[in-house]
């Protein structure tokens, strides 16, 4: 399933994958269950059921860009950058980073894995920088706490380090003594950017990095994410619910509902050309800048986000589709390529305007 | 024992001259709300906060009116500033008058401001399942919101055994301690029932059957949201406060619910003050945009005129923020510096320290409000006609 263009094979446990030179990770088949507990009914004899957080997801991570993967709120993006991170593992599925298989299908056997090596190529910027910072560290100890498990090196060159990243980050000297509480909104993204950058990772998982912020201090954040990331030549995976945002930011689109992916490709083209109705209705409901579009009032959007525990039969999207047809609520969609390098989830894909 | 009576009296004939129903309108036709000359300060042992600084507006009739700034900015006070819901203290009202169909209500006592909320000026919020009570059905919640409104209608407040409180309930105790009618659960009476139905139809609730029964933890966020709506159109407001009311939305559920909130104005005959920090939605749906920064209102503009050609710098700037198309095509220009600090005394514009444009003046007097072209109003000296 993966295109073969000369470059390294890695043989995992299951399944024999060729990896691109050019791609750092590749996460093919992904699967996250999380059973429900039964209540304490003992004559409850149904069958356990389970949420479907991430449903057979395979993303292609190239180095130096930015993948960005969007979805609303409950579509398993979040759960799908930690099944990555193995911060919460895979039901199933291979990860393969950095020319090696860190996670290994079929019933959540995984390789030994060397965390510490793994961490340190591997970073993650969380959603909510007030919970992911300790309140009671100072910054500099906030900064210094990934390098000092991660990097087996002397406290003054971990000091370097936690400054060099301070700077990088835009702030200065006098912020690294100072505690989460005593720092702005922004500030504090600037911290929880300064944390994972400064082990010198390869891959940072940017987890809504500016969902919390102000518009002005968002643009801060977007351009000091795109100059880092020349500086130390990082690759991004990008979770948004903002389409501007990742528009803005990737050079790859990934767009989840309800736990699966419904389309991917280059940004500008999925967002020029949209394949998938879903994908049509979300970049409808972005609110734009121009009182003179109003898309977000004169689109129709029916319905809601289904429950992943009983998706609908079919195509997950056909409750709410204009488009639907008989066989959207048969047979559910394979990911196919439309244009080149673009993917929809979508039977209809040629047909719909 | 003289003397209580005497306030007695006098409280009494204040409550005919404020009751919002009786007194007709004698201002300007459309007018619905004008605030003038509004300061208000928070007071803490350290600090005096300048949360709002001498703000002007009015507001129309049947008209989406968006206040966008960011946060800290003061757009939030003005909101529960305008229905009373401050906290004072620690907010404190400086000085300026907050009218509404020309009565002034910063100098009502909060027994007589409390009949303009709900039925006169009524408010949604940002988390729909914070503002819902977990423990009662949707419908009896919207049911109590009818019964406040026919209550009042009727203006024979808290009588009970009313005809109409008969009607809406089933009161069993005369003699209830409480103001507002207790709910027996399922208490809701066939007349009652219709016209919570007819509420929740209106919010485009299509199985409303099913979700008058239900408790708030049981609908979906553009639902609780949605139910929110519904509770405040009940009572038939003339002038509906949503503050950031679709920020814990996702996108398409965001547009669902502006775009329901656009269709009501006409529909139930009010107006709506939206406040949000997003420029961008304010573009979708507004018909005027209030451009508010550090407790100053710095633009105020017909929403076509203000995305067509912003005036002030803290617009312009706010604008070039909001990510258009890739980098490849535009490279966002953030804002320098931050917003000052509003607890220490102030000289000149207070945007002048991140401004590109700012001249001698601006560290020197502060500008006001003016109408640099019809229908848009900008407070900078750029053009004021002051800078020589």
């Amino acid at each position: 399933m993966f295109s073969i263009l000369g470059g390294i094979e890695i043989v995992s446990l299951t399944e024999t994958v060729e990896v691109r030179d050019e791609d750092i990770l590749v996460a093919s088949h992904l699967k996250k269950y999380y059973r429900i507990r039964r209540g304490f009914n003992p004559f409850d004899r149904s069958k356990p059921k389970f949420v479907r957080a991430v449903e057979d997801v395979s993303i292609t991570v190239p180095k130096g860009k930015t993948v960005a993967i969007l979805g609303e709120s409950g579509c398993g993006k979040t759960t799908l950058a930690r099944a990555i991170t193995l911060l919460s593992p895979p039901t199933s599925g291979h990860i393969f980073f950095n020319g090696r298989v860190i996670f290994d299908g079929e019933g959540g056997k995984f390789r030994n894995v060397n965390y510490k090596e793994l961490y340190r190529d591997l970073q993650m910027v969380f959603q909510d920088p007030d919970s992911s910072l300790d309140p009671r560290l100072k910054v500099k100890d906030i900064i210094a706490e990934p390098c000092k498990g991660l990097l087996d090196i002397e406290k003054e060159a971990i000091d370097a380090i936690v400054m060099e990243s301070l700077k990088a980050v835009g702030l200065s000297q006098e912020h690294a003594y100072r505690l989460p509480t005593h720092l702005s909104g922004g500030q504090k993204q600037r911290v929880a950017i300064a944390r994972a950058i400064a082990p010198q990772p390869r891959l940072v998982i940017l987890d809504e990095p500016t969902s919390a912020l102000d518009a002005s201090v968002q643009a801060q954040i977007l351009n000091l994410l795109l100059s880092l990331q020349t500086n130390y030549n990082l690759t991004y995976i990008l979770i948004t619910h903002n389409i501007s945002v990742a528009e803005y930011l990737s050079d790859f689109l990934v767009v989840m509902y309800a736990g699966s992916v419904v389309e991917q490709g280059p940004t500008a083209s999925v967002i020029a050309n949209p394949r998938h109705p879903y994908t049509k209705t979300l970049i409808a409901s972005a609110p734009i800048p121009n009182p003179l579009k109003r898309t977000l009032l004169t689109t129709e959007i029916i319905g809601e986000v289904p429950s992943v525990i009983n998706p609908p039969s079919g195509c997950k999207f056909n409750p709410r589709c204009s488009y639907a047809e008989q066989i959207c609520r048969e047979k559910i969609p394979e990911l196919r390529e439309i244009s080149p390098g673009q993917f929809a989830a979508c039977h209809l894909a040629e047909k719909i305007p | 024992m003289q003397k209580e009576d005497e306030n007695l009296i006098l409280e009494e004939e204040f409550d005919r001259s404020v009751s919002p129903t009786s007194s007709p309108s004698q201002s300007k036709e459309n007018e619905l709300l004008r605030i003038s000359n509004l300061s208000i300060v928070y007071e803490s042992k350290h600090a005096n906060l300048l949360a709002l600084d001498n703000i002007d507006l009015e507001i129309g009739q049947n008209r989406l009116i968006a206040v966008v700034g960011e946060s800290g900015c003061g757009k939030s006070t003005l909101a529960l500033s305008i229905i009373g819901l401050l906290a004072m203290p620690p907010a404190k009202i400086m000085n300026g008058k907050i009218e509404y169909k020309s009565i002034n209500l910063t100098a009502l006592k909060e027994k007589d401001r409390r009949k303009f909320r709900g039925t006169e000026i009524a408010m949604i919020f940002q988390e729909p399942l914070t503002s819902l009570n977990p423990v009662y059905k949707v419908g009896d919640q919207i049911a109590e919101a009818i019964a406040v409104r026919e209550e009042r209608k009727n203006d024979r407040s808290m009588d009970l055994e009313s005809e109409v409180m008969q009607r809406t309930y089933k009161v069993n105790a005369p003699d209830m301690p409480s103001r507002l009618p207790r709910f027996k659960p399922g208490g809701l009476t066939k007349l009652l029932r219709d016209e919570v139905l007819q509420v929740l139809k209106q919010v485009r609730i299509a199985d409303a059957e099913q979700v008058i029964d239900r408790y708030p933890f049981e609908l979906s966020g553009g639902m609780r949201q949605r139910v929110m709506i519904a509770m405040a159109l009940a009572q038939k407001p003339a002038l509906l406060i949503a503050d950031e009311p679709t920020t814990a939305l996702d996108v398409t559920t965001q547009a669902q619910v502006l775009r329901l909130m656009k269709e009501l104005i006409d529909e139930v005959n009010t107006s709506i003050l939206l406040i949000t920090h997003d420029l961008a939605v304010a573009s979708q749906v507004a018909d005027r945009v209030i451009v508010m920064y550090a407790g100053d209102i710095v633009e105020d503009s017909d929403v076509y005129d203000l995305f067509r050609e912003p005036l002030h710098p803290y617009s312009k700037g706010l604008l070039s923020c909001i990510p258009v198309g890739s980098k490849d095509k535009a490279k966002l220009k953030p804002i320098p510096g931050s917003v000052p600090d509003l607890s220490k005394p102030f000289v000149g514009c207070k945007y002048a320290s991140r401004c590109p444009f700012a001249m001698e003046i601006c560290s020197k007097r502060s500008p006001r409000l003016v109408e640099a072209r019809p229908n848009h109003r900008v407070a900078c000296f750029l053009y004021s006609g002051e800078s020589r």
